[in-house]
């Protein structure tokens, strides 16, 4: 009985209904944003218990199939996305019934739960196009987020995001068109059957990746990141750096594992490259930072480039490095979101994000500083973390193709973390020289931010499973694996 | 017909040649003002484009939304940028750029790079190419729309279409999120502005109704009849027509948000009863369309209407 | 052979204005005109090439494709226009800030 409700729809639908009805009837969005967040992540529930009973999820929208119509589609990887995306909105929205204030509620929790449906969707669209709406629909609400408090430096970050969001998305857009127009279809599985390597194609290619990688802020394209995800409220920081980055290189992975991995060895080759520049400069930047958001942020800059690490070593692996790095890309989002809502407890507690100013902070917030550990645990990569295991993976399967290059580069990002994380823990831990003006920060937001990094902890002792599911396979047009 | 072959060729070249000079102008004009017009002129230019590339659907929306709104959005802000910079003494009109050279040579090399790649790409596709226009055209009556545009909006890709509604509404969702379009009254609205919109508004929603009811067969459709509504909205919005505060809460917020809840309502007892998100049996194929396009129509130019509006709350403190 | 081919290469020379004119001015108005006239490249691009089906109608899923386009194109300049009005209010800068400064 269960396994007949399309669980894939209800996933998208709820969010955007539940968004909907926050807009017109904003006394009651705070409890009905929970309940939504609580049923679509039960829904995710279902729809995985459906994946894992019988298989890849298809539906065909409107009846009509690809490539006429559009198709939904859910394999492990989109499976482990969704609940990536159900987790970290569980925790972010349990933080931020107590962090807004009424007029920023008023828009966050409609805001929000739209982006959640487009979240959704993103993860279960087997279309290119219709994945060019959502990731317009994407950028829209997380730009409004991030200008939320209307601080000159958030609007400023806000608009340097959207106008790069904007150029990211017509790249995307234009090859789009290319392919289209090349093929006959904007369908996944029908390019990916189609596709014969041309110059169309190759500019294809190009533009859609650098159009993505601009929006998931791949070294040196990540110009707006950082301000942006540092002045935005904690719990929108959260969203953006766990979630949003991840929708777009989510797009980007698909893209390559099914339809250019077979030929554009060149292109992957850059790619891992870039990322590798990524973990070395984002992780020096994050070391030099003196404000707890930014280094985060540039943090995420740094673990964006280990996910991009997986192009050059694709093709050689049999697509099993897919599944780690969307293992990897889960393990982040529950560290990252950890970080980012310690640093709104911080700034809630002491006014400021200064780490100079953190003197002490551990007797007075023990889960928050318990929570930073957690997560900087895993961000590290030391055992028994969900961060160590997909790291240590990534290593190996870099050592076993003869790239020592990538693999020490990895070592050295982890040794960096290691050092900005201990940055700030060892400020909390030092004697208070001067008494904080200290504000108080609600249980709940303390102990969102603790489960979370809990989470990522505990990912790592459940990693065979995870993994397992990753490769609940897969459309047969994948490059090189068998089901 | 050679000659006919020849003047259409002619034809197309300088049409083509205008397009980049208008899109040139408009990008580099000193004074702000001039380079809006000109973009203006340019999306006009764009829908003699779209007919000569046998669109007129798309025509009816780029003079609509591409040159219209877009161009009335842009001069609105122009507006409001100016009052405020005669008190802030800043210049108003473009200051060299303060990009390094460097970035300024590395532009001039990369671009024709992109651009000769781009070219070649376009150049390889094959002459002769179908697309999808023979599915299109096999599943057009079982669609209940004649218009294959309409069928493909509406039925084939209507998701897409649902979650474009929902850009639109997350787009007022944002702006009003920042308090919406500030004021502009500086002076009352004329009397011929008045008069005028008094005898305009009624014609544009006559026309608005047409364009959709004759969307399912011809070109014209939600989109085209909605913007038309945007434009009456913004006309009485402009004549500084006032809104009562209960008004915007209730009845202005249901109007933008109809479509998309049409659409959400039909996906899902769609999915409940048919299996499928948007699968209209049969039989309702064709009311069903007409009916998610009505409500679209009215919330695409309601939204399109309030994106000039000061957000409620703001503006009921404001009367 | 039609103008296809004409008008697919007019857009792609649109878009690479729009994309340098979107990298170098620093007015924020300005840099929206130039995402703008980009879309403009683009939508053409898309439905110059439906044009190639010799003497029968084109095909319309490109023009589907481009009507949710433009909407989402003003959506997104709404969007963006307000902000900067936002950014102007607040700042009295209708450009953004020196990046090494923030």
């Amino acid at each position: 009985m269960l396994t007949d409700i399309a669980w894939g729809v209800i996933v998208i639908m709820l969010p955007l209904t539940g968004g909907i009805i926050c807009f017109i009837w904003p006394a009651i969005s705070k409890t009905l944003g929970l309940i939504t967040v609580v049923g679509t992540a039960l829904s995710v529930t279902g729809l995985g218990w459906q994946i894992i009973e019988s298989g890849p999820y298809h539906h065909t929208v409107g009846g009509w199939g690809a490539p006429l119509g559009i198709d939904l589609f859910a394999d492990g990887l989109s499976l482990l996305m969704l609940i990536m995306t159900a987790l970290v909105g569980l925790g972010v929205s349990f933080y931020s019934k107590s962090y807004f204030k009424p007029q920023e509620a008023t828009w966050f929790w409609p805001i929000w739960l739209i982006l959640l449906g487009a979240l959704n969707a993103l993860f279960l669209s087997a279309d290119i196009f219709n994945l060019y709406v959502i990731l317009e629909l994407i950028g829209l609400a997380a730009v409004a987020l991030t200008a939320l408090t209307g601080h000159i430096a958030a609007l400023n970050s806000a608009m340097r995001y959207l106008l790069a969001m904007l150029l990211g998305s017509l790249a995307y857009l234009l090859g789009v068109a290319l392919l289209y127009h090349d093929v006959g279809s904007v369908d996944i599985a029908t390019l990916a059957e189609k596709i014969k390597p041309n110059a169309t194609v190759w500019a294809a290619l190009g533009f859609m990746s650098a159009g993505l990688a601009l929006k998931s802020a791949l070294f040196p394209l990540n110009f707006w990141l950082p301000p942006a995800h540092a002045n935005a409220p904690a719990p929108v920081s959260a969203l953006l750096s766990a979630l949003v980055v991840k929708a777009s290189f989510y797009i980007l992975l698909r893209l390559w594992s099914e339809i250019f991995g077979s030929f554009g060895e060149g292109a992957a080759a850059l790619l891992g490259l870039l990322g590798a520049a990524a973990i070395l400069w984002g992780s020096l930047q994050a070391l030099c930072q003196t404000r707890v958001k930014l280094l985060i942020a540039y943090s995420t800059v740094a673990q964006v480039g280990y996910l991009f690490l997986a192009f050059p070593l694709a093709l050689g692996s049999n697509g099993m490095v897919w599944g780690i790095v969307a293992y990897l890309a889960l393990s982040h989002a529950l560290a990252k979101s950890a970080m980012f809502l310690v640093a709104g407890n911080l700034l809630r507690f002491s006014g400021h994000d200064r780490i100079s100013g953190l003197e002490g902070t551990v007797q007075r917030l023990p889960l928050t500083v318990s929570a930073f550990a957690l997560a900087g645990i895993s961000i590290i990569g030391l055992p028994p973390s969900s961060g160590f295991i997909g790291k240590w993976l990534l290593i190996e399967v870099a050592v076993t193709q003869g790239r020592w290059d990538l693999a020490a580069i990895m070592i050295i990002g982890g040794l960096l973390a290691a050092a900005y994380v201990f940055k700030v823990l060892g400020q909390t831990f030092s004697d208070a020289k001067v008494s904080h003006d200290t504000g108080t920060v609600p249980a709940s937001m303390e102990w969102a931010a603790l489960l979370l990094a809990i989470g990522a902890i505990l990912f790592g002792f459940i990693a065979p499973e995870i993994l397992s599911l990753a490769h609940i396979d897969v459309s047969p047009s994948t490059n090189g694996i068998t089901p | 017909m050679e000659a006919i072959t020849l003047l259409k060729w002619t034809f197309d070249t300088v049409l083509g040649l205008g397009l980049l000079w208008l899109a040139w102008r408009a990008l580099t004009s000193t004074d702000l003002f001039q380079a809006i017009i000109l973009f203006v002129s340019f999306g006009l230019l764009m829908t003699l484009a779209w007919v000569r590339l046998d669109a007129p659907d798309i025509a009816l929306a780029e003079a609509a939304i591409g040159a219209g709104l877009t161009g009335a959005l842009l001069l609105s802000t122009l507006a409001r940028l100016q009052t405020a910079e005669v008190e802030n003494t800043l210049p108003q009109s473009v200051q060299p750029s303060s990009k390094p050279q460097l970035v300024h040579w590395l532009l001039i090399i990369i671009i024709p790079l992109l651009l000769a790649g781009l070219g070649y790409a376009i150049l390889d596709l094959p002459p002769y190419f179908e697309g999808l226009s023979g599915a299109v055209a096999a599943n057009l009556d079982a669609s209940g729309a004649n218009n294959p545009v309409t069928a493909v909006l509406l039925n084939f890709r209507g998701y897409d279409t649902m979650l474009e509604i929902i850009v639109l509404l997350m787009a007022l969702l944002g702006a009003w999120s920042l308090g919406g379009m500030p004021p502009y009254t500086d002076k009352p609205a004329g009397a011929v502005l008045d008069t005028f919109s008094r005898f305009l508004v009624p014609v544009f929603i006559l026309v608005g109704a047409y364009l959709l009811w004759i969307g399912t067969s011809a070109p014209g459709g939600a989109f085209q009849a909605g913007s038309v509504l945007g434009a009456a909205a913004v006309l009485l919005i402009l004549s500084d027509w006032r809104l009562r505060p209960t008004f915007i809460q209730r009845t202005l917020k249901l109007a933008l948000i109809s479509g998309s809840s049409a659409f959400i309502t039909i996906g899902l007892l769609t999915t409940l009863y048919e299996g499928q998100l948007l699968a209209y049996p049969a039989t309702y194929a064709g009311i069903l369309i007409l009916f998610l396009e009505s409500l679209a129509t009215i919330s695409i130019g309601v939204t399109l209407g309030a994106l000039f509006l000061r957000e409620p709350v703001k503006y009921m403190e404001s009367q | 052979m039609n103008n296809a081919f004409l008008f697919a290469l007019v857009g792609v020379g649109i878009f690479s204005l729009g994309l340098y004119a979107l990298i170098m001015h620093d007015h924020l108005l300005r840099k929206i005109l130039a995402v703008n006239i980009m879309g403009s490249g683009v939508f053409l691009v898309l439905v110059a090439l439906a044009k190639r089906t010799g003497d029968a109608l084109p095909d319309p899923v490109p023009h589907a494709m481009v009507l949710t386009g433009i909407v989402v194109a003003v959506s997104a300049t709404a969007l963006a226009l307000i902000l900067l009005l936002k950014v102007f209010a607040k700042s009295g800068q209708a450009t953004l800030p020196d990046r090494c400064k923030e």
